[in-house]
């Protein structure tokens, strides 16, 4: 066995190790003393299991909840139609394609990721508690929150999926003389534009969580309505509310899945 | 031909089978018997039926018609498990080797069938049999790769690894399929003393496809030529000329040709 | 007209109707984004933060608040990795029933009733456990656990069970067949050939997918952590109600750094399994 085998096998034990050690911290974290399964905690449990068959589907509940999935679903759409409006565009000038001299081009670039990634390093719903706080609460405080980490993501992917492009067809375009922003738009956003248009329908559907759980800060829609079904321990109408939750989900999913599909044909 | 008439001592007796892929027939209906021990060549240009006969004599794919038994049992009849692993073997072209396992466990994965599932996932950890994987790619020359993730070797080095793990699987009849196709003539020289060896040692039949003469004279005892799915002859080694290959591969004496030089 | 433009257009007609309804239907504040007063609330926000306006010295100059809550961010982050493993835990014996190519026998085993009846089972749970967000499973949760930060843990697992469970079956689905077939053909049975070949294949795939949900985890563990009450989650809670806005942007601050640390951990670790495996 070589030196170099030993030392490989070495580091990936000790990493092992050192991240079993970490887990065990984390365990450690948690307060055993206290109860950890509140009392009647276990028949809280079963009693929520049981709800599920069936949930609670009379017609009146059924209107609310169709309802209330209307309304994640408009604050989700119209979150993301936002995410794009912002995202698009500062991910074109983070590809470094903005018009002028190269570095400047590349130092706005710069300047612009790291705009990006502080736009997601922070949860829609920390951004919305904050700008409820500062503007009060309206919906469209609430799309703004949504549409900010959204239009990080989608602005840095928007760049990654840009700079993927195969070079090859973009050089007759760049030899005619064309600017990098020209290149961007005529060259690589057809190219780029079946993932484009993918992964920003993959985002609808996330954004359709972080909609729902908008609710904690005010705005109705389905995590309101569980919130207030859950508060009066009728585990039936929260279960009908999930279904429709999960069925909202899977619906978009299968969309984007033939959507993708239909463009790699 | 009847099993009939067949007596025990072939291993391997097929009987008027035959495979088509949709409308192309890869193997029209043909018989041979093949006996314990014995180095048999198959040769013949690319698309003659080689691989589809040695797939079949692997247990791969299934005939479309006809017997094929390999030790007295019915191949056609039997799934691929412990049983048949411990008849036939094959390496062919893709060596289909774990990518991300190292050298030793792709080895070692030889003896699947005849380990419990308890040791092998205790093997994953603490190596089992180690001492004849070593011995194996020794054999092979290549121990000193044995910690080395399978997909950082070369082509060779693979095919080699795939061999180990032939040895390591211990049967009775090994397949290849253009082993030394992609070799040059001394590396190819190499291989084919290994995996003669490797047959002659224990005794183990040995079924390859090869299109060089001088190597089917000096490490095969028997030349069987296909061509278009069809057995053209069947002879010794020894009576396996350039005139009896170029009238397989329908070439005239003006044409070039490479021996060795791929498929 | 391709599926592609049809779902385009519909798309559209989705987004305009949407924005209709926000702006009609509900208290959008779209006269507010005109108006001088909101704005001034929001600098005066911005203000109280910063606590420029208030006698005290802010939350986020003092050692001994930055010690308090940094015990509170270490607590968001424990509650973080008890998420990954957790998820890790429950991913790794389930996934693999889960690909369409193991439980239909494509791979040399027989397809059987119990593999596809498996098969639904796990894309069932994957489905119904990633379509929730992580908050609703912590509000469901914490009736059965105490709060603190396991109940917590409990929910950003059970979401991410179906985000990486499903990716990982996937990986499965595009592996090359021919290592496993040759496996079989050497003579392993069904589970010894799932051990030596899909596993080891799937394995660095698998981990880079749940280092990369450490990630979402972080910034998710503080907004779980207003309803389980543990880590800086339960303190922001409070500092709102009290209007402690130093405090506020102190732990912001913590929240920030967590979310930087994580984000360099994971792409560090992201190295190390895909050049060392």
């Amino acid at each position: 066995m070589g030196r170099r085998e030993l030392r490989l096998l070495e580091s990936r034990r000790l990493l092992t190790l050192l991240l079993a050690g970490v887990f065990l911290w984390s365990l450690s974290s948690v307060d055993w003393k206290g109860p950890l399964i509140h009392t009647g905690g276990v028949g809280a449990f079963w009693n929520f299991l049981s709800s599920l068959f069936p949930p609670d589907l009379s017609p009146g509940f059924l209107r609310l909840a169709l309802t209330a999935s209307w309304q994640t679903l408009a604050y989700a759409v119209a979150g993301i139609t936002l995410a794009v409006l912002i995202g698009f565009p500062l991910g074109v000038v983070a590809s470094g394609s903005v018009p002028g001299s190269p570095r400047t081009g590349l130092g706005l670039a710069v300047a612009v990721r790291f705009i990006l990634a502080a736009m997601r390093s922070i949860h829609e719903l920390v951004w919305a508690v904050l700008f409820v706080a500062a503007f009060g609460l309206s919906s469209l405080t609430v799309i703004l929150a949504l549409a900010l980490p959204y239009a990080g993501i989608l602005g840095r992917i928007y760049s990654e999926l840009f700079s993927q492009v195969p070079e090859e067809p973009l050089r007759s375009l760049r030899a005619s003389g064309a600017s990098p922003l020209r290149v961007l738009l005529y060259g690589r956003l057809p190219m780029a534009l079946p993932d484009l248009l993918g992964y920003t329908f993959y985002r609808l559907e996330c954004a359709i969580r972080s909609a729902a759980i908008m609710s904690f800060v005010g705005i109705r829609g389905l995590g309101f309505e569980i919130q207030l079904s859950l508060n009066d321990l009728l585990f039936g109408q929260v279960w009908t509310l999930l279904l429709f939750m999960v069925g909202m989900v899977v619906v978009v999913d299968l969309w984007s899945t033939r959507v993708r599909r239909s463009l790699v044909s | 031909m009847n099993f009939a008439s067949l007596n025990g001592s072939h291993l391997i007796a097929a009987d008027s089978i035959s495979k088509s892929y949709g409308r192309v027939q890869a193997l029209a209906p043909l018989s041979i018997t093949i006996g314990q021990g014995e180095r048999v060549a198959l040769a013949g240009p690319s698309g003659s039926g080689k691989t589809t006969l040695l797939y079949l004599l692997a247990g791969v794919i299934q005939p479309d018609s006809g017997d094929l038994l390999l030790g007295g049992q019915d191949l056609t009849r039997q799934k691929p498990g412990k049983e048949k692993a411990g008849m036939v073997g094959l390496i062919h072209q893709q060596y289909d080797l774990v990518p991300h396992l190292s050298v030793l466990h792709n080895v070692l994965a030889g003896r699947l069938g005849q380990w419990s599932l308890f040791r092998s996932l205790i093997s994953l950890v603490w190596p089992q049999d180690r001492h004849v994987a070593e011995a194996a790619l020794a054999q092979m020359g290549i121990a000193d790769k044995i910690h080395e993730r399978t997909s950082h070797l070369s082509g060779g080095e693979q095919q080699r690894v795939a061999m180990a793990r032939l040895m390591l699987q211990g049967s009775r009849v090994i397949l290849a399929d253009e082993p030394v196709s992609s070799l040059d003539p001394a590396r190819a020289e190499d291989l084919l003393e290994i995996l003669t060896a490797l047959a002659g040692d224990s005794g183990k039949t040995l079924i390859a496809s090869i299109h060089a003469p001088h190597l089917m004279r000096k490490h095969f005892s028997r030349v069987i030529g296909l061509r278009e799915g069809r057995i053209e002859f069947d002879i010794p080694s020894e009576e396996v000329t350039d005139q009896v290959l170029e009238k397989l591969y329908n070439l005239d004496q003006s044409e070039p040709f490479v021996w060795g030089g791929g498929n | 007209m391709t599926f592609a433009r049809a779902s385009l257009y519909a798309f559209v007609v989705l987004a305009v109707v949407s924005w209709g309804y926000i702006l009609l239907a509900t208290d959008s504040g779209a006269s507010d984004v005109v108006s001088v007063k909101t704005w001034s609330n929001a600098g005066n926000f911005v203000r109280q933060l910063s606590g420029v306006d208030s006698p005290a010295r802010p939350a986020y100059l003092e050692a001994d608040r930055w010690l308090a809550t940094g015990r509170l961010a270490l607590n968001t982050l424990a509650m973080s990795v008890l998420a990954i493993v957790l998820t890790g835990l429950a991913v790794l014996p389930t996934f693999l029933p889960g690909a369409r190519n193991i439980s239909n026998g494509a791979l040399g085993g027989a397809p059987s009733r119990s593999g596809a009846f498996l098969y639904h089972a796990v894309r069932l749970a994957f489905t119904l456990t990633r379509a929730v967000p992580e908050l609703v499973w912590a509000m469901v949760i914490i009736f059965f656990l105490s709060p603190g930060i396991l109940p917590g843990a409990v929910a950003l697992a059970v979401h991410n069970y179906g985000v990486v469970g499903r990716l990982s079956a996937e990986v499965v689905e595009n592996l090359e067949p021919g290592p496993a077939r040759a496996l079989r053909a050497a003579g392993a049975s069904n589970l010894q050939m799932l051990l030596y070949s899909m596993f080891p294949q799937a394995l660095p795939h698998f981990l880079t997918y749940l280092l990369y949900r450490w990630e979402v985890i972080i910034r998710t563990t503080v907004v779980v952590g207003f309803v389980s009450a543990g880590g800086l989650g339960r303190e922001f809670r409070l500092s709102l109600s009290f209007f402690h806005y130093t405090d506020l942007a102190l732990l912001i601050m913590w929240y920030l750094i967590l979310v930087v640390a994580v984000d360099l951990l994971s792409a560090w670790l992201r190295r190390v399994v895909t050049r060392g495996r």
